[in-house]
């Protein structure tokens, strides 16, 4: 399996945080994303996010009711004005369903960047939650 | 609060010090950008990837290494013929001479302890791998891992420099023996960190809010500084205390070397990292977390990188021309005409797209190159 991606189908017996308590975890600073079927709470460190330096981002994803968990979360990053993204490709790693910490990231660049979350399941077109972020 | 002080400082009060009040071309917004090429000199530098870094007596024996010429090929080079020291570190060539003409301008190694990637390709993760490649390039110094060993092992005063920073004799591995004269080398070169500059003055004078210290700072400078992090951008890719953001990048400057050869650049780069034992991921790592080979760990490869390269630091270009990867400016002036004139058929259509022809007048190149010129250290 690819390092960036993370299968998490074979542990959905395991249930994810509730989207009241999505999040609680994570600590002081994490960010919202919502959508009409999922809620992605992402904490940045270092905070804020320096440029040209590593930072982790800590997940989680909770689905709203009638969602379930994706089979795979990609996490990437775009300059939309430069038309490029990040020279590293994050790594993913799963401690439980729907907790997430991608590493490698990095801003190489000052400006406005977007993160990216891709939720990918099989025979479905991913859906994409985005996060528009100035930086330096 | 403090940041519109400041301002104030330097909207109103630039001239104080001067018979005519003069206002500053910077603005407001621009205060966090100028705080953020500093401070100046940075913390000393500890690799924990090289054993040695930053012991007294492996800085010792790198420097002298680095003036030796038994560890080549014919025992003709040194390290110090193509970085001299008093040319910044750098030869003054447009392409390095070593036993062979190569096809790269000679980098400064001032503050190249600074860096994440090592070279215009960056094809180094660390500055040991990047001190042992011109010791085994053919067309470089032309040596091996065998015949470096060989000299440190026969020659009385190096096997006992080795004995020096490693505690040992040097022992029969000849690529481990290698290895580490290369990291002997790399502890010599973090020492080399340029000195602080008239700009590093204005930059703190304007943190500490000393009007004096803000209007000693020339006008010219100020307005090529403006020029820098307003209109031309240059801040984007030049940031931070090295005036580098140390990535890569394709700005239009050719690189074809010779009649269907190319220079890859970057591309090539990441191959040739991905390639090498002597990366961070590798065995001759000595920082066993292999937290410092994040980077390498996750740098990926994708078509945009071919042709581009490093993003030099700005400090103390004075004495290290002539410049870009391939040595063809000779001057700053003809570097800011690059940038002026940009050719933007030459720049990839899935590069940088924020690189456009910056049109400046004679007036605002004049602005530019006194902004450089203070980044070098005060003469």
């Amino acid at each position: 399996m690819k390092r960036w991606r993370v299968g998490a189908a074979a542990a959905l017996a395991i249930a994810a945080a509730p989207v009241w308590a999505c999040g609680d975890g994570l600590g002081p600073g994490a960010q919202r994303i919502e959508s009409a079927q999922w809620l992605l709470v992402v904490r940045a460190t270092p905070a804020p996010i320096p440029v040209g330096k590593h930072f982790v981002l800590d997940i989680e994803l909770c689905p709203r009711a009638g969602a379930t968990l994706p089979a795979e979360l990609r996490v990437d990053a775009q300059m939309p004005e430069h038309k490029h993204g990040m020279n590293y490709k994050p790594s993913l790693t799963s401690p439980r369903p729907g907790l997430y910490r991608a590493e490698g990231l990095m801003f190489h660049m000052p400006g406005r960047w977007e993160l990216q979350f891709e939720l990918r399941n099989p025979k479905a077109a991913p859906q994409r939650l985005v996060q528009s972020l100035q930086i330096g | 609060m403090k940041r519109a002080l400041l301002a104030g400082l330097l909207v109103l009060l630039l001239g104080s010090a001067r018979a005519e009040p003069l206002v500053s071309p910077l603005s407001n917004d621009d205060i966090p950008r100028i705080l953020a090429f500093g401070p100046w000199p940075p913390p000393p530098v500890r690799d924990p990837s090289n054993r040695v870094s930053g012991q007294p007596a492996a800085v010792a024996w790198g420097a002298a290494l680095f003036a030796d010429t038994r560890l080549a090929r014919g025992q003709t080079l040194a390290c110090a013929s193509c970085h001299q020291p008093r040319r910044g570190f750098s030869d003054g060539r447009p392409v390095a001479q070593g036993l062979e003409r190569g096809m790269r301008n000679t980098g400064s190694l001032m503050n190249v302890g600074q860096q994440r990637w090592f070279g215009w390709d960056g094809a180094n993760d660390n500055l040991w791998a990047q001190s042992l490649r011109p010791l085994l390039d053919p067309g470089e110094m032309g040596g091996s891992l065998a015949s470096v060993a060989a000299a440190v092992r026969e020659h009385a005063d190096l096997r006992d420099g080795y004995g020096r920073v490693f505690g040992v004799a040097p022992g029969s591995d000849d690529e481990r023996v290698a290895v580490d004269v290369a990291k002997a080398l790399a502890a010599y070169q973090e020492t080399l960190v340029s000195a602080r500059t008239p700009f590093d003055e204005f930059r703190d004078a304007l943190q500490r809010g000393d009007r004096t210290g803000i209007a000693a700072y020339p006008l010219p400078a100020q307005r090529g500084l403006a020029l820098f992090i307003g209109r031309g951008r240059c801040y984007v890719c030049h940031g931070g205390p090295s005036f580098s953001n140390g990535e890569f990048h394709d700005i239009g400057v050719p690189f074809f070397v010779a009649k269907g050869k190319v220079d890859a650049g970057r591309f090539a780069g990441i191959a040739a990292l991905k390639a090498s034992r002597y990366n961070l991921l590798g065995n001759f790592n000595d920082d066993a977390t292999r937290a410092s080979a994040i980077s390498t760990r996750h740098v990926v490869q994708e078509h945009r990188h071919f042709g581009e390269f490093k993003v030099p630091s700005l400090r103390s270009l004075a004495a290290t021309d002539p410049y870009m990867h391939n040595g063809s400016q000779r001057t700053l002036r003809e570097v800011l005409r690059h940038y002026s004139e940009l050719d933007e058929n030459r720049l990839h259509a899935d590069g940088e797209s924020i690189l456009v022809p910056l049109r400046l007048t004679p007036g605002e190149t004049d602005d530019l190159l006194a902004f450089l010129d203070s980044l070098n250290p005060a003469r």
